[in-house]
């Protein structure tokens, strides 16, 4: 991966990232949106849909109500897929440890946000009187200082992950021993159990639930044969 | 009993308890203690649309919630009482003398205040009640939300703002 | 209230609007969305007496800055109702008990209607669309169309209800919408996620048709067990861990 490359995709990182909660907060971060995107600008639009499909039964555990950090998925996504769209990575070896470094990832943008809200804490305080004051020029400014240090949170995540990660990927990929069957098995296997224990927890303790799941659940058997 | 938990924090009810704390304990009923808004019917009104309409709300004072505390406790449903401040607490455990546990879900920054937890900030003297509460027997922990572990009163104590 | 004679124009209507996409940028655990609060009613409050040179201007924007929490998108309510309430004039103390009290219910009520219900519902409802066969601009495009309508509505919504009913804006809150809505949303959830959730392992699994059936058992097995544990562990965390070692054993055998 060239330096323009990962220049490119930091600055979509940043941009994803800056809309996991600084702006516009209109869920370009959710990872089936950002790693479909990114496997699409690298040229892999499919396996950026299946990664950001797998992706988001892991982010349907990890909405924000319930929690203290949540998994920052904006760069991350960025980060897994590209791995995903890497050339010579298109086992289900790859996959799995796009999935896996994503995962991990968005837990440490988690981390370096809390950061971010830290800083955001020591610029609020030092202009606490100005503030006190009604000074517009402040409170527009605090605005514009977070946002722009979250721009540069999300960029430096993306870099610093595709640096990690793309030779990591590039050598375990080639040394992946596991069938391809069963390692897609194992990580789906995964994906279903977080995604099935998510909407349990999200929705059970509303009257009825337990019959629409299911209904649903007899219809989705039902399709299972008929849908390709 | 089944209040499941008596719970300090200054944003009353909010997501973090309704969603974050609701969904897993299914939480059917709310005591919400606090002097000024058991007296307030417009803030009673607003706390009540931030509920699920099948979930009850009380608004007491520490007075009438001391009376009516065995009630609540005897309910078979879960439920959780809250009070905005550790004062209003602090008279409530001694007001009853039933409550065994207190838990520290949200005091944030004021002026004086100092950072102990991500979530919770103390004066002096606030800090002081809580140990007070601790040496009456009642267990003082911290904790925001179910898959955060409960930290210890030692440990939010001794805290600098970095859990 | 509504006999005021302070009115909001358009303009300043869209510049809040605007504004509002950005209101958690200098989210942090001191103030919160407090200093966002204030950066959004700002465009309202020129329109006091004095405009922005005048005292009551920046008496209203620093009480306007302080410590808020709020649902990002409900706070648009807060937004809506703090200006109609400064610009009407009403007593400072008065505005900051109702700030306060604003802040609790704006909160619970966002997390159960969008974070709760209507994310995972256009989440759910893009996953089946995927497990159907979409392609990738199909299905991202049903997710951010769908979620997005919805999110915008509520926070136009939010501004022009908070607006209107000031200081009443309680009553607003009492809408079938936000009080049933959660219910409706998490119902038909719940049926989508019965739906989507054997298809999209299928269409995951892919070549791999197998193991399908050894999967979804896993899945079921898995999802009953975890569920007893009530919310109490984080499962994708677990997960990682599992992915992790898996990884270390197809590496290094």
């Amino acid at each position: 991966m060239n330096p323009v490359e990962t220049g490119a995709l930091s600055v979509l990182g940043a941009v994803l990232g800056l809309d996991v909660v600084s702006f516009p907060q209109a869920m370009l971060s959710r990872p089936l949106v950002a790693a479909t995107l990114t496997g699409a600008l690298m040229g892999a639009p499919e396996r950026g849909l299946i990664l950001g499909a797998t992706l988001e039964c892991f982010a349907l555990e990890t909405l924000p109500v319930g929690a203290s950090r949540y998994p920052e998925w904006g760069s991350s996504a960025v980060v897994g897929g590209t791995l995903v769209a890497l050339p010579d990575a298109r086992g289900a070896g790859a996959l799995l440890l796009a999935v896996m470094l994503t995962l991990a990832w968005a837990w440490v943008g988690g981390w370096s946000m809390v950061q971010l809200r830290r800083l955001n804490a020591r610029w609020a305080r030092t202009r606490h009187d100005a503030v006190s004051r009604g000074s517009r020029r402040t409170v527009v400014g605090l605005q514009l200082y977070g946002l722009t240090a979250d721009l540069a949170r999300g960029a430096l995540m993306t870099a610093i992950g595709l640096t990690l990660f793309v030779p990591l990927v590039h050598i375990a990929s080639d040394r992946w021993s596991s069938p391809d069957v069963v390692t897609r098995g194992v990580l789906m296997a995964l994906a279903g159990i977080v995604a099935a224990a998510a909407t349990h927890k999200l929705f059970h303790a509303i009257s009825g639930t337990r019959w629409y799941m299911l209904a649903g659940l007899a219809i989705g058997a039902a399709l299972l044969g008929v849908v390709q | 009993m089944t209040i499941e938990m008596y719970r300090i924090d200054d944003r009353l009810i909010h997501g973090q308890v309704v969603v974050g704390w609701g969904q897993p304990l299914d939480l059917q009923f709310i005591v919400l203690v606090d002097e000024e808004v058991a007296a307030s019917d417009w803030e009673q009104e607003l706390y009540r649309m931030g509920v699920p309409p099948e979930m009850e709300v009380h608004f007491e004072s520490v007075a009438s919630a001391a009376t009516r505390l065995p009630g609540f406790q005897a309910d078979p449903r879960p439920g959780l009482l809250l009070t905005g401040d550790i004062n209003t607490m602090a008279r409530l455990v001694e007001a009853s003398g039933s409550i065994q546990s207190v838990t520290l879900g949200g005091i944030h920054h004021k002026p004086g205040r100092m950072q102990r937890l991500r979530y919770v900030f103390l004066t002096p003297s606030e800090e002081g009640e809580l140990r007070a509460l601790a040496r009456g027997g009642v267990a003082v922990s911290a904790q925001d939300v179910p898959a955060a572990r409960a930290l210890t009163l030692d440990e939010v104590l001794g805290g600098e703002g970095n859990r | 209230m509504t006999e005021s004679a302070a009115t909001l124009p358009l303009g300043t209507r869209g510049a809040i609007l605007l504004r509002m996409l950005a209101i958690q940028a200098s989210w942090n655990y001191e103030t919160l969305v407090g200093n966002g609060i204030g950066f959004c009613v700002e465009p309202a409050l020129r329109r006091l007496p004095g405009g922005t040179g005048g005292v009551p201007y920046r008496a209203a924007l620093a009480r306007q800055s302080q410590y808020f929490n709020a649902h990002p998108y409900m706070a648009a309510v807060a937004v809506g109702a703090l200006a109609r309430a400064e610009l009407d004039g009403v007593e400072p103390a008065k505005i900051e008990r109702f700030r306060t009290a604003l802040c609790g219910p704006l909160g619970s009520v966002g997390d159960r209607l969008v974070w709760a219900a209507w994310l995972p519902l256009c989440a759910l409802g893009a996953l089946l669309v995927f497990a159907l066969g979409a392609g990738p601009v199909g299905t991202v495009l049903t997710f951010l169309i769908s979620y997005n309508v919805g999110h915008l509505a509520l926070r136009v919504w939010g501004i022009n209800v908070g607006w209107r009913e000031g200081l009443r804006v309680a009553h607003a809150l009492g809408s079938p919408v936000l009080r049933q809505g959660p219910d409706w949303l998490a119902r038909a959830g719940t049926l989508v996620a019965g739906v989507a959730l054997p298809l999209v392992v299928q269409r995951l699994v892919g070549t791999g048709r197998a193991v399908l059936i050894e999967v979804l058992l896993a899945v079921l097995v898995g999802a009953f067990l975890v569920t007893r544990l009530h919310g109490r562990i984080e499962v994708w965390k677990w997960s990682l861990g599992v992915l992790v070692l898996f990884a270390l054993y197809s590496v290094l055998r």
